[in-house]
Protein backbone atom coordinates (compact mmCIF):
# COMPACT_ATOMS: atom_id res chain seq x y z
CA UNK A 1 0.00 0.00 0.00
CA UNK A 2 1.15 3.20 -0.99
CA UNK A 3 1.50 5.95 2.03
CA UNK A 4 1.45 8.67 0.65
CA UNK A 5 -2.16 8.47 -1.76
CA UNK A 6 -3.37 6.83 1.24
CA UNK A 7 -2.48 9.84 3.44
CA UNK A 8 -4.21 12.14 0.92
CA UNK A 9 -7.09 9.77 0.49
CA UNK A 10 -7.94 9.67 4.56
CA UNK A 11 -7.38 13.83 4.09
CA UNK A 12 -9.99 13.94 1.36
CA UNK A 13 -11.95 11.98 3.57
CA UNK A 14 -11.75 14.14 6.75
CA UNK A 15 -12.96 17.24 4.60
CA UNK A 16 -15.67 15.24 3.16
CA UNK A 17 -16.91 14.37 6.45
CA UNK A 18 -16.54 17.61 8.25
CA UNK A 19 -18.53 19.52 5.35
CA UNK A 20 -21.14 16.82 6.92
CA UNK A 21 -20.92 17.52 9.99
CA UNK A 22 -20.94 21.05 9.47
CA UNK A 23 -24.45 20.55 7.40
CA UNK A 24 -25.96 19.32 10.09
CA UNK A 25 -25.02 21.42 12.59
CA UNK A 26 -26.11 24.21 10.33
CA UNK A 27 -29.55 22.66 10.89
CA UNK A 28 -30.36 20.38 8.17
CA UNK A 29 -31.76 17.72 10.92
CA UNK A 30 -35.18 17.40 12.28
CA UNK A 31 -37.32 19.44 9.74
CA UNK A 32 -38.66 16.92 6.64
CA UNK A 33 -38.17 19.78 4.13
CA UNK A 34 -34.65 20.72 5.68
CA UNK A 35 -33.61 17.37 5.28
CA UNK A 36 -34.63 16.97 1.65
CA UNK A 37 -34.32 20.24 0.21
CA UNK A 38 -32.35 21.83 2.23
CA UNK A 39 -34.77 24.16 3.35
CA UNK A 40 -34.68 25.26 -0.26
CA UNK A 41 -32.34 27.93 0.18
CA UNK A 42 -29.27 26.32 -2.48
CA UNK A 43 -27.51 29.08 -4.60
CA UNK A 44 -26.64 28.85 -8.15
CA UNK A 45 -23.06 28.21 -7.97
CA UNK A 46 -23.50 24.94 -5.42
CA UNK A 47 -26.88 24.17 -7.32
CA UNK A 48 -25.02 23.96 -11.17
CA UNK A 49 -22.35 21.74 -9.11
CA UNK A 50 -23.96 19.35 -7.54
CA UNK A 51 -26.08 18.95 -10.11
CA UNK A 52 -22.92 18.39 -12.18
CA UNK A 53 -21.16 15.77 -9.91
CA UNK A 54 -24.61 14.22 -9.21
CA UNK A 55 -24.65 13.20 -12.57
CA UNK A 56 -21.40 12.55 -13.65
CA UNK A 57 -20.47 9.45 -11.41
CA UNK A 58 -17.91 6.95 -11.07
CA UNK A 59 -19.22 6.18 -14.81
CA UNK A 60 -16.63 8.94 -15.84
CA UNK A 61 -13.65 7.57 -14.49
CA UNK A 62 -14.48 3.81 -15.29
CA UNK A 63 -16.93 3.57 -18.08
CA UNK A 64 -16.23 6.73 -20.41
CA UNK A 65 -12.06 6.12 -19.76
CA UNK A 66 -13.13 1.88 -20.88
CA UNK A 67 -14.86 3.36 -23.56
CA UNK A 68 -12.43 5.53 -25.04
CA UNK A 69 -10.01 2.53 -24.80
CA UNK A 70 -11.90 0.14 -26.45
CA UNK A 71 -14.01 2.22 -28.95
CA UNK A 72 -11.65 5.08 -29.46
CA UNK A 73 -13.34 8.51 -30.57
CA UNK A 74 -16.50 6.52 -30.57
CA UNK A 75 -17.47 7.59 -26.84
CA UNK A 76 -17.18 11.22 -27.53
CA UNK A 77 -20.58 11.07 -28.64
CA UNK A 78 -21.42 10.12 -25.02
CA UNK A 79 -19.45 13.50 -24.13
CA UNK A 80 -21.01 15.15 -27.02
CA UNK A 81 -24.39 15.52 -25.39
CA UNK A 82 -23.22 15.16 -21.88
CA UNK A 83 -21.87 18.86 -22.20
CA UNK A 84 -24.83 20.29 -22.64
CA UNK A 85 -27.15 18.59 -20.10
CA UNK A 86 -27.18 20.86 -17.19
CA UNK A 87 -27.73 23.97 -19.09
CA UNK A 88 -30.70 22.12 -20.62
CA UNK A 89 -32.09 20.96 -17.81
CA UNK A 90 -31.87 24.21 -16.41
CA UNK A 91 -32.99 25.91 -19.14
CA UNK A 92 -36.00 23.83 -20.12
CA UNK A 93 -37.57 22.94 -16.68
CA UNK A 94 -35.37 24.27 -14.04
CA UNK A 95 -37.16 27.74 -13.26
CA UNK A 96 -40.93 25.91 -13.65
CA UNK A 97 -39.99 22.83 -11.61
CA UNK A 98 -39.13 25.29 -8.96
CA UNK A 99 -41.83 27.17 -8.86
CA UNK A 100 -44.14 24.39 -9.13
CA UNK A 101 -43.01 22.40 -6.68
CA UNK A 102 -43.16 24.99 -4.32
CA UNK A 103 -46.98 25.80 -5.67
CA UNK A 104 -47.58 22.02 -4.87
CA UNK A 105 -45.91 21.39 -1.73
CA UNK A 106 -44.16 18.67 -3.34
CA UNK A 107 -40.87 17.74 -1.29
CA UNK A 108 -39.51 14.67 -3.47
CA UNK A 109 -39.49 14.68 -7.27
CA UNK A 110 -42.15 11.58 -7.21
CA UNK A 111 -44.25 13.70 -4.98
CA UNK A 112 -44.56 16.41 -7.34
CA UNK A 113 -45.43 13.50 -10.16
CA UNK A 114 -48.52 12.52 -8.26
CA UNK A 115 -49.65 16.83 -7.11
CA UNK A 116 -49.33 17.76 -10.93
CA UNK A 117 -50.94 13.78 -12.42
CA UNK A 118 -53.28 13.45 -8.96
CA UNK A 119 -53.60 9.92 -8.93
CA UNK A 120 -52.08 7.20 -6.00
CA UNK A 121 -51.37 4.79 -9.16
CA UNK A 122 -48.75 7.38 -10.40
CA UNK A 123 -46.85 7.79 -7.45
CA UNK A 124 -47.00 4.06 -6.63
CA UNK A 125 -45.13 3.14 -10.12
CA UNK A 126 -42.85 5.74 -9.93
CA UNK A 127 -42.19 5.43 -6.18
CA UNK A 128 -41.46 2.00 -6.98
CA UNK A 129 -39.21 2.13 -10.25
CA UNK A 130 -37.31 5.03 -9.20
CA UNK A 131 -36.28 3.13 -5.77
CA UNK A 132 -35.55 0.19 -7.58
CA UNK A 133 -33.46 1.90 -10.61
CA UNK A 134 -31.68 4.34 -7.90
CA UNK A 135 -30.81 0.98 -5.97
CA UNK A 136 -29.21 -0.41 -8.77
CA UNK A 137 -27.65 2.63 -9.91
CA UNK A 138 -25.86 2.94 -6.02
CA UNK A 139 -24.89 -0.26 -6.79
CA UNK A 140 -22.34 0.53 -9.63
CA UNK A 141 -20.99 3.49 -7.18
CA UNK A 142 -20.21 1.11 -4.88
CA UNK A 143 -18.84 -1.21 -7.70
CA UNK A 144 -16.20 1.74 -8.93
CA UNK A 145 -15.45 2.85 -5.62
CA UNK A 146 -14.03 -0.83 -4.22
CA UNK A 147 -12.51 -1.01 -7.48
CA UNK A 148 -10.46 1.96 -7.83
CA UNK A 149 -9.79 2.37 -4.00
CA UNK A 150 -8.42 -1.66 -4.14
CA UNK A 151 -5.99 -0.94 -7.01
CA UNK A 152 -4.28 1.91 -5.89
CA UNK A 153 -4.57 1.24 -2.00
CA UNK A 154 -3.47 -1.85 -2.26
CA UNK A 155 -6.61 -2.76 0.08
CA UNK A 156 -8.23 -5.91 -0.40
CA UNK A 157 -12.12 -5.21 -2.40
CA UNK A 158 -13.87 -6.05 0.26
CA UNK A 159 -11.96 -3.88 3.11
CA UNK A 160 -12.02 -1.29 0.59
CA UNK A 161 -15.60 -1.32 -0.71
CA UNK A 162 -16.31 -1.02 3.05
CA UNK A 163 -14.38 2.07 3.23
CA UNK A 164 -16.25 3.85 0.72
CA UNK A 165 -19.76 2.54 1.75
CA UNK A 166 -19.13 3.26 5.18
CA UNK A 167 -18.06 7.33 4.57
CA UNK A 168 -21.09 7.86 1.87
CA UNK A 169 -23.29 6.19 4.50
CA UNK A 170 -22.41 8.46 7.40
CA UNK A 171 -22.05 11.71 5.62
CA UNK A 172 -26.00 10.98 3.79
CA UNK A 173 -27.24 9.98 6.76
CA UNK A 174 -26.00 12.99 8.96
CA UNK A 175 -26.63 15.78 7.10
CA UNK A 176 -29.33 15.06 4.36
CA UNK A 177 -29.76 17.08 1.03
CA UNK A 178 -27.29 20.13 2.43
CA UNK A 179 -24.63 17.93 3.21
CA UNK A 180 -25.00 16.20 0.03
CA UNK A 181 -25.39 19.36 -1.96
CA UNK A 182 -22.24 21.26 -0.26
CA UNK A 183 -20.01 17.95 -0.03
CA UNK A 184 -20.96 17.71 -3.87
CA UNK A 185 -19.43 21.22 -4.06
CA UNK A 186 -16.48 20.29 -3.09
CA UNK A 187 -15.66 17.22 -5.03
CA UNK A 188 -16.49 18.82 -7.81
CA UNK A 189 -13.67 20.90 -7.93
CA UNK A 190 -11.86 17.95 -6.70
CA UNK A 191 -12.87 16.20 -9.75
CA UNK A 192 -12.13 19.29 -12.17
CA UNK A 193 -8.78 19.24 -10.47
CA UNK A 194 -8.31 15.68 -10.79
CA UNK A 195 -9.14 14.99 -14.26
CA UNK A 196 -7.37 17.92 -15.56
CA UNK A 197 -4.10 16.70 -13.82
CA UNK A 198 -3.99 13.58 -15.11
CA UNK A 199 -4.74 14.60 -18.83
CA UNK A 200 -1.73 16.86 -18.83
CA UNK A 201 0.42 13.92 -17.29
CA UNK A 202 -1.24 11.32 -20.05
CA UNK A 203 -1.00 14.10 -23.20
CA UNK A 204 3.03 15.07 -22.01
CA UNK A 205 3.96 11.20 -22.10
CA UNK A 206 2.27 10.44 -25.54
CA UNK A 207 3.84 14.02 -27.20
CA UNK A 208 0.93 16.49 -26.94
CA UNK A 209 -2.84 15.86 -29.00
CA UNK A 210 -1.93 15.47 -32.54
CA UNK A 211 1.36 13.10 -32.17
CA UNK A 212 -1.30 11.19 -30.00
CA UNK A 213 -3.71 11.41 -32.58
CA UNK A 214 -1.26 10.09 -35.55
CA UNK A 215 0.33 7.20 -33.55
CA UNK A 216 -3.15 5.97 -32.69
CA UNK A 217 -4.06 6.36 -36.20
CA UNK A 218 -1.19 3.99 -37.42
CA UNK A 219 -2.07 1.51 -34.60
CA UNK A 220 -5.88 0.82 -35.74
CA UNK A 221 -7.57 3.76 -38.09
CA UNK A 222 -10.81 2.73 -37.03
CA UNK A 223 -10.49 4.44 -33.76
CA UNK A 224 -10.07 7.69 -34.53
CA UNK A 225 -13.06 7.81 -36.80
CA UNK A 226 -16.02 7.81 -35.13
CA UNK A 227 -17.36 4.72 -35.90
CA UNK A 228 -15.26 2.59 -33.23
CA UNK A 229 -13.67 0.05 -33.50
CA UNK A 230 -13.21 -1.82 -36.81
CA UNK A 231 -16.30 0.74 -37.65
CA UNK A 232 -18.60 -1.33 -35.73
CA UNK A 233 -21.38 1.30 -35.53
CA UNK A 234 -20.64 2.62 -39.05
CA UNK A 235 -24.35 4.19 -39.94
CA UNK A 236 -26.13 3.36 -37.05
CA UNK A 237 -27.30 6.96 -36.31
CA UNK A 238 -30.25 5.77 -34.07
CA UNK A 239 -27.56 4.29 -31.57
CA UNK A 240 -25.45 7.44 -31.86
CA UNK A 241 -28.77 9.76 -31.30
CA UNK A 242 -29.06 7.54 -28.15
CA UNK A 243 -25.71 7.87 -27.26
CA UNK A 244 -26.36 11.72 -27.52
CA UNK A 245 -29.65 11.84 -25.51
CA UNK A 246 -29.10 9.96 -22.78
CA UNK A 247 -26.84 12.18 -21.18
CA UNK A 248 -28.31 15.49 -22.54
CA UNK A 249 -31.93 15.88 -22.42
CA UNK A 250 -31.53 12.21 -20.92
CA UNK A 251 -31.37 14.27 -17.63
CA UNK A 252 -34.66 15.55 -17.36
CA UNK A 253 -36.09 12.38 -16.87
CA UNK A 254 -33.33 10.99 -13.75
CA UNK A 255 -35.45 11.91 -10.06
CA UNK A 256 -32.24 12.21 -8.12
CA UNK A 257 -31.10 15.05 -10.34
CA UNK A 258 -34.53 17.52 -11.14
CA UNK A 259 -34.71 16.96 -7.59
CA UNK A 260 -31.71 20.10 -7.56
CA UNK A 261 -34.38 22.13 -9.33
CA UNK A 262 -36.97 22.12 -6.13
CA UNK A 263 -34.18 23.09 -3.80
CA UNK A 264 -33.11 26.09 -5.56
CA UNK A 265 -32.99 29.39 -3.83
CA UNK A 266 -35.74 30.48 -6.28
CA UNK A 267 -36.63 30.14 -9.86
CA UNK A 268 -33.88 32.81 -10.61
CA UNK A 269 -31.28 30.71 -9.59
CA UNK A 270 -31.82 28.54 -12.54
CA UNK A 271 -30.16 31.22 -14.70
CA UNK A 272 -26.74 31.46 -13.62
CA UNK A 273 -27.11 27.57 -12.60
CA UNK A 274 -27.21 26.84 -16.42
CA UNK A 275 -24.10 28.60 -17.31
CA UNK A 276 -22.00 27.16 -14.29
CA UNK A 277 -23.17 23.92 -15.64
CA UNK A 278 -21.97 24.47 -19.24
CA UNK A 279 -18.48 26.12 -17.71
CA UNK A 280 -17.79 22.90 -15.52
CA UNK A 281 -18.90 20.59 -18.02
CA UNK A 282 -16.19 21.57 -20.63
CA UNK A 283 -13.47 21.41 -18.77
CA UNK A 284 -14.58 17.82 -17.34
CA UNK A 285 -16.52 16.02 -19.50
CA UNK A 286 -14.30 15.18 -22.52
CA UNK A 287 -10.93 14.19 -20.38
CA UNK A 288 -11.95 11.22 -18.89
CA UNK A 289 -12.84 9.53 -22.49
CA UNK A 290 -9.66 11.39 -24.18
CA UNK A 291 -7.62 9.72 -21.10
CA UNK A 292 -9.38 6.40 -21.57
CA UNK A 293 -8.02 6.87 -25.75
CA UNK A 294 -4.48 7.74 -24.68
CA UNK A 295 -4.64 5.15 -22.72
CA UNK A 296 -4.10 2.62 -25.77
CA UNK A 297 -0.66 4.48 -26.65
CA UNK A 298 0.73 4.42 -22.73
CA UNK A 299 -0.73 1.05 -21.67
CA UNK A 300 -2.04 -1.13 -24.54
CA UNK A 301 -2.04 -4.31 -22.41
CA UNK A 302 -4.73 -3.59 -19.53
CA UNK A 303 -6.80 -6.40 -18.47
CA UNK A 304 -9.88 -4.84 -17.35
CA UNK A 305 -10.19 -1.33 -19.43
CA UNK A 306 -12.12 0.24 -16.82
CA UNK A 307 -9.07 0.46 -14.89
CA UNK A 308 -7.98 2.39 -17.71
CA UNK A 309 -7.73 5.76 -15.81
CA UNK A 310 -6.32 4.14 -12.25
CA UNK A 311 -3.53 2.51 -14.14
CA UNK A 312 -2.41 5.60 -16.89
CA UNK A 313 -2.75 7.64 -12.79
CA UNK A 314 -0.35 4.94 -11.25
CA UNK A 315 1.48 5.03 -14.22
CA UNK A 316 2.35 8.79 -14.77
CA UNK A 317 2.26 10.51 -11.58
CA UNK A 318 3.99 11.10 -8.53
CA UNK A 319 2.58 9.14 -5.34
CA UNK A 320 0.99 12.49 -3.76
CA UNK A 321 -0.35 13.44 -7.11
CA UNK A 322 -2.09 9.91 -7.36
CA UNK A 323 -3.84 10.30 -4.43
CA UNK A 324 -5.24 13.65 -5.58
CA UNK A 325 -6.43 11.81 -8.86
CA UNK A 326 -7.82 9.14 -6.65
CA UNK A 327 -9.33 11.58 -4.27
CA UNK A 328 -11.05 12.87 -7.81
CA UNK A 329 -12.04 9.84 -8.46
CA UNK A 330 -13.56 9.03 -4.86
CA UNK A 331 -15.52 12.17 -5.15
CA UNK A 332 -16.87 11.42 -8.82
CA UNK A 333 -18.59 8.41 -6.92
CA UNK A 334 -19.48 9.91 -3.69
CA UNK A 335 -21.39 12.50 -4.84
CA UNK A 336 -23.22 10.66 -7.15
CA UNK A 337 -23.76 7.82 -4.78
CA UNK A 338 -24.96 10.07 -1.94
CA UNK A 339 -27.48 11.75 -3.86
CA UNK A 340 -28.76 8.67 -4.91
CA UNK A 341 -28.70 7.42 -1.52
CA UNK A 342 -31.08 10.29 -0.27
CA UNK A 343 -33.01 10.35 -2.99
CA UNK A 344 -33.88 6.46 -2.64
CA UNK A 345 -34.06 6.76 1.24
CA UNK A 346 -36.83 9.77 0.35
CA UNK A 347 -38.81 8.72 -2.24
CA UNK A 348 -39.31 5.29 0.34
CA UNK A 349 -40.29 7.45 3.01
CA UNK A 350 -42.34 9.83 1.72
CA UNK A 351 -43.27 8.38 -1.74
CA UNK A 352 -44.22 4.99 -0.08
CA UNK A 353 -44.01 4.75 3.60
CA UNK A 354 -46.11 7.80 4.15
CA UNK A 355 -48.30 7.50 1.16
CA UNK A 356 -49.13 3.52 1.57
CA UNK A 357 -48.42 2.43 5.30
CA UNK A 358 -48.67 5.14 7.68
CA UNK A 359 -50.11 8.83 6.35
CA UNK A 360 -50.06 9.72 9.95
CA UNK A 361 -46.29 9.40 10.29
CA UNK A 362 -44.67 12.95 11.55
CA UNK A 363 -42.09 14.45 9.95
CA UNK A 364 -39.65 13.40 12.75
CA UNK A 365 -40.59 9.57 12.01
CA UNK A 366 -40.06 10.20 8.33
CA UNK A 367 -36.78 11.37 8.58
CA UNK A 368 -36.19 8.88 10.72
CA UNK A 369 -37.69 6.35 7.94
CA UNK A 370 -35.50 7.93 5.17
CA UNK A 371 -31.78 7.57 7.12
CA UNK A 372 -33.20 3.53 8.13
CA UNK A 373 -33.72 3.22 3.89
CA UNK A 374 -30.12 5.05 3.33
CA UNK A 375 -28.94 2.05 5.31
CA UNK A 376 -30.58 -0.62 4.51
CA UNK A 377 -29.79 0.37 0.70
CA UNK A 378 -26.47 0.99 1.40
CA UNK A 379 -26.08 -2.69 3.11
CA UNK A 380 -28.04 -4.50 0.53
CA UNK A 381 -26.06 -2.59 -2.15
CA UNK A 382 -22.40 -3.69 -0.43
CA UNK A 383 -23.45 -7.12 -0.40
CA UNK A 384 -24.53 -7.12 -4.49
CA UNK A 385 -21.10 -5.01 -4.77
CA UNK A 386 -19.03 -7.58 -2.82
CA UNK A 387 -20.90 -10.82 -3.42
CA UNK A 388 -21.75 -10.69 -7.75
CA UNK A 389 -20.14 -7.14 -9.06
CA UNK A 390 -21.24 -6.38 -12.52
CA UNK A 391 -19.40 -3.95 -15.08
CA UNK A 392 -20.03 -0.08 -14.18
CA UNK A 393 -20.84 0.68 -17.37
CA UNK A 394 -23.56 -1.76 -18.10
CA UNK A 395 -25.37 -1.03 -14.91
CA UNK A 396 -25.15 3.28 -15.66
CA UNK A 397 -25.86 2.23 -19.31
CA UNK A 398 -28.77 0.05 -17.94
CA UNK A 399 -30.52 2.48 -15.44
CA UNK A 400 -29.76 5.57 -17.13
CA UNK A 401 -31.67 4.97 -20.09
CA UNK A 402 -34.80 3.30 -18.41
CA UNK A 403 -35.12 6.17 -16.50
CA UNK A 404 -34.55 8.77 -18.98
CA UNK A 405 -37.30 6.95 -20.86
CA UNK A 406 -39.87 6.36 -17.88
CA UNK A 407 -39.57 10.06 -16.83
CA UNK A 408 -38.58 12.53 -19.22
CA UNK A 409 -42.46 12.95 -20.99
CA UNK A 410 -43.86 13.16 -17.24
CA UNK A 411 -41.22 16.00 -16.11
CA UNK A 412 -41.59 18.24 -18.96
CA UNK A 413 -45.08 18.02 -19.71
CA UNK A 414 -46.03 18.73 -16.68
CA UNK A 415 -44.19 22.31 -16.86
CA UNK A 416 -44.93 23.06 -20.10
CA UNK A 417 -48.31 21.23 -21.84
CA UNK A 418 -51.62 21.78 -19.95
CA UNK A 419 -53.16 18.40 -21.85
CA UNK A 420 -50.83 16.23 -20.14
CA UNK A 421 -52.77 14.23 -17.66
CA UNK A 422 -52.92 11.54 -15.35
CA UNK A 423 -53.58 8.51 -17.66
CA UNK A 424 -51.08 10.11 -20.53
CA UNK A 425 -48.03 10.04 -17.90
CA UNK A 426 -48.81 6.74 -16.51
CA UNK A 427 -48.86 4.87 -19.34
CA UNK A 428 -45.69 7.11 -21.03
CA UNK A 429 -43.44 5.77 -17.53
CA UNK A 430 -45.10 2.49 -18.03
CA UNK A 431 -44.19 2.19 -22.01
CA UNK A 432 -40.65 4.22 -21.57
CA UNK A 433 -39.78 1.91 -18.52
CA UNK A 434 -40.55 -1.40 -20.29
CA UNK A 435 -39.76 -0.59 -23.59
CA UNK A 436 -36.15 0.58 -22.55
CA UNK A 437 -35.81 -2.53 -20.34
CA UNK A 438 -36.51 -4.95 -23.04
CA UNK A 439 -34.79 -3.53 -25.48
CA UNK A 440 -31.61 -4.11 -23.15
CA UNK A 441 -32.82 -7.28 -21.70
CA UNK A 442 -32.81 -8.77 -25.34
CA UNK A 443 -30.31 -6.99 -27.09
CA UNK A 444 -32.49 -5.37 -29.80
CA UNK A 445 -29.93 -2.28 -29.87
CA UNK A 446 -27.73 -4.72 -32.44
CA UNK A 447 -30.60 -6.41 -34.59
CA UNK A 448 -32.33 -2.39 -34.56
CA UNK A 449 -29.50 -0.27 -35.05
CA UNK A 450 -31.42 1.86 -32.25
CA UNK A 451 -30.32 2.73 -28.84
CA UNK A 452 -32.76 1.64 -25.86
CA UNK A 453 -32.64 5.38 -24.79
CA UNK A 454 -33.80 6.10 -28.54
CA UNK A 455 -36.69 3.45 -28.08
CA UNK A 456 -37.99 3.84 -24.68
CA UNK A 457 -38.03 7.96 -25.29
CA UNK A 458 -40.37 7.42 -28.51
CA UNK A 459 -42.36 4.70 -26.34
CA UNK A 460 -43.16 7.12 -23.84
CA UNK A 461 -43.62 10.86 -25.74
CA UNK A 462 -46.01 8.22 -27.89
CA UNK A 463 -48.20 7.45 -25.11
CA UNK A 464 -48.05 10.58 -23.34
CA UNK A 465 -48.68 12.51 -26.68
CA UNK A 466 -51.50 10.26 -27.43
CA UNK A 467 -53.36 8.63 -24.50
CA UNK A 468 -53.27 12.41 -22.96
CA UNK A 469 -55.19 13.75 -26.26
CA UNK A 470 -57.61 10.27 -25.97
CA UNK A 471 -58.74 10.69 -22.50
CA UNK A 472 -58.96 14.36 -22.50
CA UNK A 473 -62.37 14.71 -21.66
CA UNK A 474 -62.69 12.07 -19.36
CA UNK A 475 -59.91 13.04 -17.00
CA UNK A 476 -59.46 16.93 -17.43
CA UNK A 477 -56.07 18.43 -16.02
CA UNK A 478 -57.77 20.00 -12.78
CA UNK A 479 -58.19 23.56 -12.99
CA UNK A 480 -56.57 24.31 -9.63
CA UNK A 481 -53.55 22.67 -11.48
CA UNK A 482 -53.96 24.63 -14.73
CA UNK A 483 -53.89 27.60 -12.48
CA UNK A 484 -50.51 26.37 -10.74
CA UNK A 485 -49.13 25.72 -14.03
CA UNK A 486 -49.86 29.47 -15.20
CA UNK A 487 -48.56 30.73 -12.33
CA UNK A 488 -45.22 29.05 -12.50
CA UNK A 489 -44.80 30.22 -16.26
CA UNK A 490 -44.64 33.44 -14.97
CA UNK A 491 -41.34 35.13 -13.90
CA UNK A 492 -40.46 35.79 -10.55
CA UNK A 493 -40.75 33.48 -7.16
CA UNK A 494 -43.87 32.28 -5.20
CA UNK A 495 -44.97 35.52 -3.50
CA UNK A 496 -44.37 34.51 0.61
CA UNK A 497 -47.70 34.65 2.36
CA UNK A 498 -47.97 37.85 4.64
CA UNK B 1 -6.54 19.22 -37.69
CA UNK B 2 -4.84 17.40 -34.75
CA UNK B 3 -4.43 14.36 -37.03
CA UNK B 4 -8.10 14.04 -36.62
CA UNK B 5 -10.53 12.97 -39.59
CA UNK B 6 -12.85 15.89 -40.15
CA UNK B 7 -15.92 14.27 -39.07
CA UNK B 8 -14.25 13.48 -35.79
CA UNK B 9 -13.03 17.26 -35.36
CA UNK B 10 -16.06 18.12 -35.69
CA UNK B 11 -17.35 15.69 -32.78
CA UNK B 12 -14.88 16.86 -30.64
CA UNK B 13 -14.94 20.88 -31.15
CA UNK B 14 -18.17 20.97 -32.71
CA UNK B 15 -20.52 19.87 -29.68
CA UNK B 16 -18.55 21.74 -27.11
CA UNK B 17 -18.67 25.14 -29.50
CA UNK B 18 -22.70 24.22 -30.14
CA UNK B 19 -23.62 24.27 -26.19
CA UNK B 20 -21.79 27.13 -25.26
CA UNK B 21 -23.80 29.12 -28.29
CA UNK B 22 -27.08 27.64 -26.82
CA UNK B 23 -25.92 28.96 -23.42
CA UNK B 24 -24.88 31.98 -24.50
CA UNK B 25 -28.60 32.15 -26.42
CA UNK B 26 -29.77 31.27 -22.95
CA UNK B 27 -28.67 33.62 -20.84
CA UNK B 28 -29.58 36.12 -23.85
CA UNK B 29 -33.20 35.53 -23.66
CA UNK B 30 -33.63 35.31 -19.67
CA UNK B 31 -32.05 38.75 -19.41
CA UNK B 32 -35.00 39.98 -17.84
CA UNK B 33 -35.43 37.09 -15.07
CA UNK B 34 -33.51 39.50 -12.68
CA UNK B 35 -36.08 42.03 -13.17
CA UNK B 36 -38.99 40.65 -13.40
CA UNK B 37 -37.70 38.87 -9.31
CA UNK B 38 -37.51 42.47 -8.43
CA UNK B 39 -40.18 43.85 -9.33
CA UNK B 40 -42.52 40.56 -8.26
CA UNK B 41 -40.87 41.67 -4.61
CA UNK B 42 -41.73 45.04 -4.72
CA UNK B 43 -45.10 44.72 -5.83
CA UNK B 44 -46.44 43.18 -2.00
CA UNK B 45 -45.41 46.17 -0.60
CA UNK B 46 -46.69 49.15 -2.97
CA UNK B 47 -49.73 47.19 -2.97
CA UNK B 48 -49.83 47.88 0.99
CA UNK B 49 -48.96 50.91 0.49
CA UNK B 50 -52.26 52.13 -1.39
Amino acid sequence: MNTTVLVFLVLYFVVVLGIGFWAMRRGAGGDLENYLLGGRKIGPLVTALTLQSTSMSGFMFLGAGALGYVEGYWGLWYAAGDIGGGVVNMSVIGRRMRKLSQLTGSLTPIEYLEKRYPSAAIRLVAGGLTVFLLGSYVLAQFIAGGKGMALVTGLPYGVALLIAVGIILLYTYLGGYLAVAYTDFFQSLVMIIGVLWILGAALAEVGGFAAANRAIAVLEPSLVSIWGRDLGYQGQWGVVLGAVLIFSIGYMGWPHVVTRHMAMKNPLTARKAGAYATAWNLLFVPAPYIVGILAILILPEISDPELAIFEVAQKLLPAAVTGIVMAAIMAAIMSTADSLLLQTGSIAARDLYERFIDPNASERRMVLVSRLMVLAIGGVGYLVALVQPPTVFQVVIFVTSVLGSAFFPAYVCAVWWRKANTPGALTSIIAGASVSFVWQLLGLETASGLHPMVAGLLASTTAMIFVSLATQKRFPVPQQILDQMTEAANLGSVAEPS
Amino acid sequence: MFNLPLSTTLLVFGFPAFWILYTLGFLFLTRNWKRSEVDRRERPSQEEAS
